[in-house]
């Protein structure tokens, strides 16, 4: 488990997190939602101990993670937004750091990156951008590591890639693995990410899983734009309506009009959420 | 497992960092490989004036002791460029490893594997070389061992024989053989040490902004050191008394000082600069 709490970081004169308190419970696969610069990949980064915070703690399964002790690194991996690969095959370079992971495993690699259908025999400078990442992906996910750290994945993948993607993650991350996707294309990551953290400025509005979104907060398609909505916005055929559950129905959740509606009713959903 | 030090994953970043060994220096290497090369052919087509022309193995010595030199020079800055780099850096940080086997790793393939590989190359080829008629005289790999045979050449060679003849058997007998392999060994180590901390604290243009904060620095120190010359009376005294006579006594006495300010230097900016990069490996930001 991920515990934060009362975490202070700022970068020289940016403050980017001001007493904030969060858990990351074991198992799940985490959305990391936010406007940009609010600091989802700095929380990234200071979860798996790049950054320290300036005050407060970050524990993951015990561990401090600026410490970047081995035991806590082989369980952890992070897959920065930014492709930066070496000058080798993607094969190469998973044999060379595979070792360093207890449950890597290198049959896994092979697979995912049919799967993924990216070229095995090519150097990691002869595939585009999409290949790259995806080639990244198979090594991050056959270290088997509990912790996946994934920076905004699905930039530069194209339609099919990204729906190998969510494949991939789903079908092959175990019950033990606990994943976190930074992301603002969150209908890449629709019907795979749960819970949801969202990110503001100094703060987090909301770290809540479908159930518990729903519970509270009803997705409603209609005709009409409701006055005493959230957010409203307009779809064809009509408008999705983001209102208060307070008779408890059950709907399905819109990432896209939660995120906007929470974007636009910061305290009121986070008072609700609590 | 232990999270300070494992032999097991030690020689696991050993053999991480050895495989990224010859694609980050071998153009370097190559380069370095090629200037005694460069020099053979020059030396081989340059006209003579009816004498021969004959380039011997100690003046080789010296030019592939002066690469060795910029072999620890560079290799920091290629082998770990990007170790403290916010975004290229962030697979080194998370390599699953201790600081500590990190950090020895490190220094082992910049003061050992690299001078080591360099040296071997170099001495290959100029035995290559000296096997056929040109202007080599002996082999390199012969001498480049027997440290007496250099220290009497360069005595020789710098025209300083008779200054030396009667002092010399004291300065051996001060410095031991021991004593000039330590001093020679920490030599490398000082130099290294200060280049791995520079690859540390420097993002870009590495090895360049430390060899210009050394060089500002010893201007620093020769000021200070002529200011402290010229205002000790004591020893301008002293200085004023050297004659013919006493000439040899003060020569010995001044290789004993600076041997021994060597040493002392050599140990303590060695200790700083290692602490000084273990820090920064340890603590660093991306």
């Amino acid at each position: 488990m991920i515990k934060i709490n009362n975490l202070d970081f700022a970068y020289k004169n940016t403050q980017v997190f001001k007493n904030i308190s969060l858990e990351f419970k074991k198992g799940n696969i985490y959305g990391l939602l936010g406007e940009n610069g609010v600091g989802k990949t700095t929380l990234l980064k200071l979860v798996c101990g790049l950054q320290q915070p300036q005050y407060g703690c970050v524990t993951v399964d015990g561990y401090t993670p600026s410490l970047r002790q081995p035991d806590f690194l082989q369980n952890v991996y992070f897959l920065p937004e930014e492709v930066i690969t070496e000058d080798t095959t993607p094969e190469k370079f998973i044999q060379k750091i595979g070792v360093f992971y207890p449950r890597y495993d290198f049959g896994l690699f092979n697979k995912l990156m049919k799967e993924l259908e990216v070229d095995l025999s090519k150097k990691f400078n002869e595939l585009s951008h999409g290949q790259k990442k995806k080639a990244l992906l198979a090594c991050a996910m056959s270290l088997q590591t509990d912790y996946l750290f994934l920076d905004e994945p699905t930039n530069g993948l194209d339609i099919p890639s990204k729906a190998l993607f969510r494949k991939v993650i789903s079908q092959y991350c175990s019950d033990e693995t606990t994943v976190i996707i930074s992301t603002h294309q969150v209908k890449d990551v629709e019907n795979l990410i749960d819970p949801i953290v969202i990110l503001d400025r100094d703060d987090v509005l909301m770290n809540a899983s479908f159930a518990e979104i729903t519970d509270k907060i009803y997705f409603e398609y209609g005709p009409e734009r409701l006055q005493d909505a959230y957010y409203t916005e307009m779809l064809p055929g009509g408008y999705i309506n983001v209102l208060p559950n307070t008779e408890h129905l059950e709907s399905n959740v819109n990432i896209e009009a939660l995120f906007n509606a929470v974007m636009k009713n910061k305290e009121t959903i986070k008072n609700l959420m609590k | 497992m232990n999270n300070k030090f494992n032999l097991e994953r030690f020689g696991k970043v050993l053999k991480h960092d050895g495989l990224n060994f010859f694609p980050n220096f071998i153009l370097t290497l190559a380069i370095l490989w090629a200037i005694p090369v460069v020099i053979y052919l020059f030396t081989s087509l340059m006209p003579t004036d009816g004498t021969d022309n004959v380039y011997s193995a100690f003046s080789r010595i010296s030019v592939i002791d002066m690469l060795t030199k910029i072999v620890l020079i560079l290799a920091p800055a290629r082998l770990y460029k990007y170790c403290n780099d916010s975004r290229k850096g962030i697979g080194y940080a998370m390599l699953p490893a201790s600081t500590l086997e990190k950090f020895l790793s490190m220094v082992i393939f910049c003061v050992i594997v690299a001078p080591i590989v360099y040296v071997a190359g170099a001495l290959a080829i100029d035995s290559i070389l000296a096997l056929f008629n040109g202007p080599y005289e002996g082999f390199a790999i012969s001498n480049y061992f027997n440290e007496y045979a250099q220290i009497d050449y360069n005595i020789t060679a710098h025209g300083m024989t008779g200054v030396f003849y009667d002092t010399l058997p004291l300065v051996v007998t001060n410095m031991s053989p021991a004593f000039m392999t330590i001093l020679s060994y920490l030599g490398i180590l000082m130099i290294s040490s200060i280049f791995m901390f520079g690859n540390m604290v420097f993002k870009k243009r590495k090895t360049g902004k430390m060899i210009g904060i050394l060089i500002l620095l010893s201007i620093i120190f020769m000021i200070i050191f002529i200011n402290f010359i010229a205002n000790n009376e004591a020893l301008l005294n002293y200085l004023s008394q050297i004659n013919e006579d006493n000439v040899s006594e003060f020569i010995e006495r001044f290789i004993c000082i600076w041997m021994n300010v060597t040493l002392y230097t050599e140990i303590i900016v060695s200790a700083v600069m290692l602490w000084g990069t273990y820090r920064k490996i340890k603590t660093q930001k991306y």
